[in-house]
């Protein structure tokens, strides 16, 4: 029983890491060639802005995967 | 939203073109169309040609293009200060302008030349002036003699001064003096007095150790070096009462001469416009005609100007906008006071094409609701809502911050609504201090039913974006695309009820027909889409699933509001308590700002409008007066 809750546990923090990670990588890249661009075109500020934020896309899903490991959907 | 358009001829007698193209120009509400595609049928193309101007209006054209490049070149010398605009027609009197042009040019040209040179010499004479401000104190307690000699050097480096005065010692031994003392600009200047015997040689051995000695202009030749600092001030405050004296001179011409002068590029610039808008005229032998574009609002105030200006000789027609029209015709937004803030979010957007949507209203609409829907708390939207108004009360006269404190306002009174929907005030201080309880959901507890809430909230947006999409279509006639847009809704609906009834929040007994709708509705999504038709329904689904994120960046500020009222009250000091938990709720604020907007707009910006919404507009860009500087 109590190794089932550390496997569900280990599953959840697995679904929510990777696609963090993940998540982490892609913004680094977008944002070091945002500020590239906001070097040359300030006035693209809101598009990096919401280009940074497109990848959180996985680490939602992530986070909707974890909630389902969890709480048993 | 998109302001309807109508494609119009304005046609009328000849020798009328002038005024009519200046009349045209004064209203400013009226695209005039380059090309003739689509405005002139094929029977008329044998009658109607271009405009070719005769050969007076093209001799005007060049000479005025000449002057004005003269009058530019005339002001380009004259110094940027505010004038008070010329109201005159300088047309009477342009022929004794234009010899006045030639003489002030002259004199300007010359004063500007002089003025460059003063300023290039004084930047050179900045770099000993720096030295000499530097040696100055330490020529004080010296006496000049004609057997001695001095010579001043720059030091970069503060260690190099050891290093040159131990190579002194063994040139000249002890008759020699080396003083130093830190100049305005990091270095160190030197000055060391010698015997003049012994002058070129330390000169040379300087030279060799790449220690460059300070060598004054040729101006400068034949003075001694206490002398030369003289000088420096001397030609220092006699160059800047010079660059005075000239300013002064150009800033008094500027006042006499600048208005006439801006004015008369004012009406040259009026006069090049037209001869630039006839190259967009057609004319037969006695007629001319104009096509463009204008507002279909504006149409009747300018046929009742065209009519009183030139008593019924000049005519404004409506034409029949063509479907091959659709593609070229101009966009104006116009959107009523609640909305236009928003516009300061679908500005950064490519404007949209003329057969579709204005994303304003949508986003007006969705942005504070979404907002709400995260934040989701009656405290933070109190305090937000008072400190935007602040701020908008103090910063009214800059448009985007204005803008964007409206919108705060807007998303705020969402944001109370939901908290109360929530049941949350600060977190659960609400419940603490008077009893708030959730009248919808809690949303730190009830996770799964709040990412239910989310993922419908998505169902609903998405498929209002693709229904948009499909009417879009059905406006451009493209059938097949039409169909594809509209089995494509039905396939996500079937496939979202599919998954409902499997999950069981709908009957079992649904399960079997909604399979049989999906295996229906995918041939014909593949005959009208194509193989790849179906990954757009994935991606649609998987559009859905990113609405969860109303669920996941709320409940990060729930918890974070929760950590901040269960903090103070761990501390057990009502001070400490209050300054803790306020922080907290400040920081918490700050990030619900932030977040929910950029993640309502990438909600709007990826998700939604990428179902309806083409890009690829033009401007609506009017025949109208150049705005006055």
């Amino acid at each position: 029983m109590n190794l089932e809750k550390v496997l569900t546990a280990f599953a959840a923090a697995l679904a929510m890491g990777l696609p963090a990670l993940a998540t982490a990588w892609a913004q680094s890249k977008i944002g070091a060639a945002g500020a590239g661009t906001l070097a040359e075109k300030p006035e693209l500020s809101a598009t990096i802005i919401v280009l940074v934020a497109i990848p959180e896309t996985m680490v939602i899903l992530g986070f909707v995967v974890a909630s389902m490991i969890l709480f048993g959907v | 939203m998109i302001v309807r358009m109508s494609k119009v001829e304005v046609a009328g007698p000849r020798e009328l073109l002038e005024k009519v193209l200046s009349l045209l120009r004064d209203t400013g509400i009226l695209e005039i169309e380059p090309t003739s595609i689509g405005f002139i049928k094929k029977m008329d193309r044998a009658y109607i040609d271009s405009y070719l101007p005769d050969k007076n209006s093209l001799s005007e054209k060049l000479f005025l293009e000449d002057f004005k490049e003269r009058i530019d070149e005339l002001l380009s010398y004259l110094p940027r200060i505010v004038i008070r605009g010329g109201y005159f027609q300088p047309q009477a009197i342009i022929d004794t302008i234009n010899e006045t042009l030639q003489k002030h040019l002259l004199i300007c040209r010359g004063l500007y030349r002089k003025k460059e040179e003063l300023q290039k010499e004084l930047t050179e004479l900045s770099r000993y002036n720096i030295f000499l401000d530097a040696v100055e104190p330490l020529l004080a307690g010296l006496k000049e003699s004609s057997n001695l000699d001095f010579i001043g050097l720059t030091l970069k480096d503060p260690d190099a001064e050891d290093l040159l005065r131990r190579a002194l010692t063994h040139l000249a031994g002890e008759r020699y003096e080396l003083m130093t003392s830190n100049a305005p600009d990091g270095t160190r200047a030197g000055l060391i007095t010698v015997h003049k015997n012994m002058s070129d040689r330390i000169k040379r051995a300087l030279s060799d150790k790449n220690i460059p000695e300070m060598k004054f202009p040729s101006t400068f030749g034949g003075l001694t070096f206490v002398e030369k600092i003289g000088f420096l001030k001397k030609r220092t405050t006699e160059i800047s009462d010079e660059l005075d004296m000239i300013n002064m001179q150009l800033d008094s011409f500027s006042m006499k001469w600048g208005t006439i002068y801006q004015r008369v590029k004012e009406w040259i610039d009026e006069r090049l416009s037209l001869f630039r808008a006839t190259a967009s005229v057609f004319v037969t032998r006695m007629c001319f005609f104009i096509y463009g574009w204008t507002a279909s609002d504006d149409v009747m105030k300018l046929r009742e100007q065209l009519n009183d200006n030139f008593k019924g000789k000049v005519v404004l027609d409506e034409l029949d906008i063509e479907e091959e029209d659709l593609d070229r015709m101009p966009v104006i937004l116009k959107n009523p006071a609640y909305f236009k803030p928003f516009e300061l979010f679908t500005r950064i957007l490519p404007l949209p094409r003329y057969t579709s949507y204005d994303p304003t209203p949508f986003i007006a609409i969705f942005f504070p609701v979404f907002f709400g829907m995260i934040l989701g708390d009656a405290g933070y939207g109190l305090f937000i809502i008072m400190v935007s108004f602040i701020i908008f009360r103090k910063f009214r006269a800059k448009r985007n911050v204005a803008d964007a404190c409206r919108i705060l306002m807007a998303a705020s009174l969402y944001c109370i609504f939901f908290g109360i929907l929530y049941g949350e005030f600060f977190g659960e201080f609400g419940h603490t201090l008077f009893g708030l309880e959730p009248v919808f959901i809690e949303r730190r507890t009830a996770v799964i039913p709040m990412l239910y809430f989310a993922v419908s909230v998505g169902v609903v947006h998405v498929l209002i974006g693709s229904f948009l999409g499909f009417i879009t279509a059905v406006h451009r006639k493209t059938g097949k695309e039409a169909v594809l847009k509209l089995m494509h809704i039905l396939l996500i609906i079937a496939i979202l009820s599919l998954v409902a009834s499997l999950f069981g929040l709908f009957p079992a007994l649904m399960t079997k027909p909604v399979i049989l709708a999906i295996l229906i509705i995918t041939p014909v999504l593949l005959f009208t889409g194509g193989l790849l038709a179906p990954l757009e329904v994935i991606k649609s689904i998987g559009n859905i699933i990113s609405y969860a994120r109303i669920m996941a960046i709320g409940l990060t500020s729930v918890l974070l509001a929760y950590v901040a009222n269960h903090l103070a009250g761990m501390t057990g000091d009502i001070i400490i308590g209050t300054v803790v938990a306020g922080l907290l709720h400040l920081l918490n604020i700050i990030i619900g700002i932030f977040s929910p907007t950029i993640h309502s707009l990438r909600l709007h910006y990826v998700e939604f409008f990428n179902k309806f919404i083409e890009a690829g507009g033009r401007k609506f860009e009017p025949f109208k007066k150049e705005k006055r500087i």
